[in-house]
C-alpha cells in the first residue's frame, strides 16, 4: 500500500544505455514530505541519471520512479506537475530579463497567478541584488543564474524539488543561504531530492544520505544515524570499495 | 500553453542581435526591390511610349496603304513584371507585322542591355528565393538543438509540457516571428510602389497578395526544414551546416542541373535548324514560281490595266500557294519541335520541382504572368492583331499583305492626300487572366504547401524521440 508520506520513490531502478553502460543497478529510496535525501558520489555514479529518470527525460530499463505514486515514463506529464528542477548549470533564456524568465517558467509550470512584485520578492529571497532583476541574463555569472533557477523551482511551488548540484557556482554565502532556503522548503512540507559533491553541506542539511558508486545505492543512512559518525571517511570508504548496502 | 510558447518564441526571435541585422537588411532589400521596380517600369513604359510614337511617325507622310511595309507591334510592360521578372526580359517585346504567316518577337531587354542578363535583375523573387530562405535558415537551424545545448530545453521539459504543444508552438512562433516584421517593408514597399506612379489594377493587387502568400509559404518551407534539421543533428553548426548545404542544392544546383539533364535526355531541333529546312523549301518554292512566271501570258485584250489585273491575280495565286506550302511545311516542323519542347520542358519542370525554389519561382511568375508562357501568349495575341491588321490593309489598298505586287499611279492634277496613321487599328495586349494565373500557379502553391506539411511532420515526429538532456 502506498505510504501517503511518501512523495518519492525509486523502485528497483536501473538503467542501462544503449552502449551497455549499466547507469543505475537496482536502486531503491523513498523521500518523504518535509525531508531532504541527499544522494552523495563521485561522477558517472548515477546521481544524475536518477534525476533524469523522475523526469522521465530518460526511461528506466527495469523498476519504477514514482512522484506522489505516479509512476513516471507511464504519466510523465503528470508527475512533472508535481516536480521542480534546479540544476548543475541552469541555463535560462540569455535575452530575458530574470523577471521575463521567472514569468515564463511560472506560467510553464501552470501558475499564472504572480505579480512583477512576486518575482522581485523571490529574486530577492534567493540572493539576486534588486539592480539585476530587470536586466538581461545575458550578463549573467553562473551563480546569479543557479540564483534564478532556484526561483523558478521556488514559484513553481511543487510538493517535490529535485536537485542536481545545486550549490555548484554559489559562492560560500549564497551557499550557506541556499542552504537556509531548503530548510525552510522542508518546512514547508516540501520532498527534497538533492545530487552533490558538497559532503560538509549535505549532512547539515540532509535528513538522510545515500552514496551511490557505479550505479548502485550503496549507502543509506539518517541523519541520526550519521551524526556520531565522520561523513567524510565513510564516504572515501564506499568510494574505495566498501559494499554495505543500505 | 501553446500561447506561451509561441510568445516566448517571438520574444526571444524578435530580441536577438541577429534578427535586428538580418530584418534590417530583408526590410532594405523588399523596400529597394519595390523601388527599383517601379523606377524600372517607369522606364519601360516611357521606351514602350517611345518606340510606339516612333511606329507611328514612320507612316507620317505617306500618301498611300501600299506604302506601308514596317508596321511593328510592341509588348508593353506590366508592373507586376518589374516585382517578378521571370522571363519578361528574355521575351522579345518587338513584332513586325507582316499581315500573314508567322511571327518573331525580337529586341528583349536582355539582347538590348545584355549587362542585365549577366548579373539579372533583384526582384522580389530573388529576395524571397535567396535572401529571404536564407533568413529562414539563420534564425530557426537552433530551433531544438540550440535550445538543448543551451540546456533551456531540460528546464522545459521538466514541466508538464506536451512536446506537441512545444514543437508546434516553435514552428508557429518562429513562422509569426519571422513573417509579421516583413510584413512591414511589404506594405510599405506597396504603397511606395503606387506612390511612384505604378497603377495597379485590383486584378494586379490580388496577383500580388498571392504571390506574397506565395513567399511566405516559400519562407515556411525553409522554417520547417530548419526545425526538421535542428531535431535531426544534435549540434546547432551541424544543422547550419546541413542545411546550407541543402540550400546551394535546392536554389542553386537543381533548378540548373535540372535544365540541362532534360536538355540531354529529349533532344530538340534548334531554331536554327528550322529557319535552315524552312529557307531551302522557300528557295526551291520560289525557284518553282520563277518558272511559271515565265510562262506567263495574258489575254490578248491589249488594255495595260487588264494585263496588269491579270498579272496581280496570277502573282497573288502564286503566293498564295506558296504560302500555303510554307505554312504547313512551318506548321508541321513548328509542331514536331514544340511536342519535343514540350516533352523537355515537363522532364526539367517535373525534376526541378524537387526544389521548393522552383517551385516558388514558377508559381510566382504564372500569377505576375511572366513564366515561360508569356512569349506564347504575346504571340498569340499579335497573331490575333495580325488578322485585323490584313483585314485593315485590304480594304485599304484592295490587295491582301505579303503578295508580290507591282504598282502603277495614274498621276492626276490633284496633290495625294497623306494617310492618317490613326486609323490604323491599335494592338491592345491582354495579359493571360487572373483566374488563369492562379490555376497555372496552384500545382505549385500546392507542392510549396506540401513541402511545409512533410518537413513539419519531420520534425514532428523526429522530436517525440528527441534527447532532451
Amino acid at each position: 500500500m502506498q505510504d501517503t508520506n511518501v512523495m518519492l520513490e525509486a523502485r528497483s531502478l536501473s538503467k542501462r544505455y544503449e552502449d551497455s553502460v549499466l547507469a543505475l543497478n537496482e536502486v531503491s529510496f523513498t523521500v518523504e514530505k518535509g525531508e531532504i535525501f541527499a544522494m552523495l558520489g563521485a561522477n558517472g555514479a548515477g546521481k544524475t541519471t536518477t534525476i533524469n529518470i523522475f523526469f522521465n527525460f530518460i526511461e528506466p530499463s527495469a523498476g519504477e520512479a514514482r512522484v506522489d505514486g505516479i509512476v513516471t515514463h507511464k504519466d510523465p506529464l503528470a508527475a512533472k506537475q508535481r516536480l521542480a528542477f534546479v540544476s548543475e548549470n541552469v541555463m535560462l533564456y540569455p535575452n530575458f530579463t530574470a523577471i521575463q524568465n521567472l514569468d515564463f517558467f511560472s506560467r510553464l509550470g501552470g501558475r499564472k497567478d504572480y505579480s512583477r512584485s512576486d518575482y522581485h520578492e523571490v529574486l530577492l529571497r534567493v540572493g539576486l541584488q534588486e539592480e539585476a532583476h530587470d536586466k538581461k541574463l545575458r550578463g549573467f555569472s553562473k551563480g546569479m543564474r543557479q540564483k534564478c533557477g532556484i526561483a523558478v523551482a521556488i514559484l513553481k511551488d511543487a510538493p517535490a524539488i529535485l536537485l542536481d548540484e545545486p550549490t555548484s557556482g554559489l559562492d560560500p554565502k549564497a551557499g550557506f543561504e541556499f542552504m537556509q532556503l531548503l530548510d525552510t522548503l522542508r518546512n514547508e512540507g516540501k520532498a527534497i531530492l538533492m545530487s552533490t559533491h558538497d559532503i560538509f553541506r549535505a549532512k547539515e542539511v540532509a535528513d538522510s544520505i545515500g552514496i551511490m558508486r557505479e550505479g548502485r545505492l550503496v549507502m543509506q543512512k539518517s541523519g541520526a544515524e550519521l551524526a556520531a559518525e565522520n561523513l567524510e571517511n565513510l564516504y572515501l570508504e564506499y568510494m574505495a570499495g566498501k559494499t554495505v548496502e543500505a | 500553453m501553446l500561447r506561451l510558447i509561441i510568445e516566448k518564441e517571438l520574444r526571444e526571435i524578435i530580441g536577438a542581435a541577429k534578427f535586428a541585422v538580418t530584418f534590417g537588411v530583408c526590410a532594405l532589400l523588399i523596400l529597394l526591390t519595390f523601388y527599383v521596380g517601379a523606377q524600372g517600369f517607369k522606364l519601360s513604359l516611357a521606351r514602350h511610349q517611345a518606340a510606339e510614337a516612333e511606329n507611328k511617325r514612320q507612316l507620317e507622310g505617306l500618301t498611300d496603304w501600299v506604302q506601308v511595309n514596317s508596321h511593328r507591334v510592341f509588348l508593353p510592360p506590366q508592373p507586376l513584371a518589374a516585382l517578378v521578372t521571370g522571363v519578361s526580359n528574355d521575351v522579345g517585346r518587338t513584332i513586325a507585322m507582316q499581315g500573314k504567316g508567322e511571327l518573331t518577337a525580337n529586341d528583349s531587354r536582355y539582347g538590348d542591355d545584355p549587362i542585365f542578363a549577366v548579373f539579372r535583375f533583384l526582384d522580389l523573387t530573388f529576395v524571397f528565393q535567396v535572401v529571404l530562405s536564407l533568413f529562414a535558415i539563420l534564425l530557426a537551424y537552433d530551433a531544438i538543438n540550440g535550445e538543448r545545448e543551451k540546456g533551456t530545453l531540460r528546464l522545459t521539459f521538466a514541466n508538464a509540457v506536451p512536446r506537441t504543444t512545444f514543437i508546434l508552438g516553435k514552428v508557429v512562433g518562429a513562422f509569426a516571428a519571422l513573417v509579421v516584421p516583413l510584413l512591414i517593408p511589404v506594405l510599405l514597399g506597396c504603397l511606395l510602389f503606387s506612390n511612384m506612379g505604378v497603377n495597379l489594377t485590383s486584378g494586379d493587387w490580388a496577383r500580388l497578395g498571392i504571390i506574397i502568400l506565395t513567399g511566405f509559404l516559400y519562407f515556411g518551407a525553409f522554417l520547417t526544414l530548419a526545425v526538421l534539421m535542428s531535431t535531426v543533428t544534435s549540434k546547432p553548426a551541424h544543422s547550419f551546416l546541413a542545411l546550407l548545404i541543402v540550400w546551394i542544392l535546392a536554389v542553386l544546383i537543381m533548378p540548373r542541373s535540372s535544365v540541362l539533364l532534360a536538355g540531354r535526355a529529349v533532344e530538340v531541333p534548334t531554331v536554327d535548324e528550322l529557319a535552315n529546312k524552312k529557307a531551302r523549301l522557300r528557295a526551291q518554292l520560289w525557284r518553282e514560281d520563277l518558272g511559271s512566271m515565265r510562262g506567263f501570258k495574258g489575254n490578248d485584250s491589249g488594255k495595260p490595266e487588264g494585263l496588269m489585273a491579270e498579272f496581280q491575280s496570277f502573282m497573288q495565286s502564286l503566293s498564295d500557294e506558296r504560302t500555303q506550302r510554307m505554312n504547313a511545311f512551318a506548321k508541321q516542323l513548328n509542331e514536331e519541335r514544340r511536342n519535343r519542347k514540350i516533352e523537355q520542358e515537363r522532364l526539367a519542370l517535373t525534376l526541378a520541382r524537387f526544389s521548393p525554389a522552383t517551385c516558388f519561382s514558377l508559381a510566382t511568375a504564372n500569377l505576375a504572368g511572366t513564366s515561360i508562357d508569356l512569349k506564347q501568349h504575346y504571340l498569340a495575341e499579335a497573331t490575333g492583331y495580325q488578322k485585323t491588321y490584313a483585314d485593315f490593309m485590304l480594304e485599304k489598298t484592295g490587295m491582301a499583305l505579303d503578295g508580290r505586287h507591282m504598282m502603277f499611279r495614274m498621276q492626276g492634277d490633284e496633290e495625294p492626300e497623306p494617310i492618317n496613321p490613326d486609323e490604323l487599328p491599335a494592338f491592345a495586349y491582354k495579359p493571360a487572366p487572373l483566374a488563369a494565373g492562379v490555376n497555372a500557379a496552384l500545382p505549385d502553391i500546392g507542392l510549396l504547401a506540401l513541402f511545409n506539411l512533410i518537413f513539419f511532420a519531420g520534425a514532428f515526429i523526429r522530436f517525440q524521440s528527441f534527447d532532451v538532456r
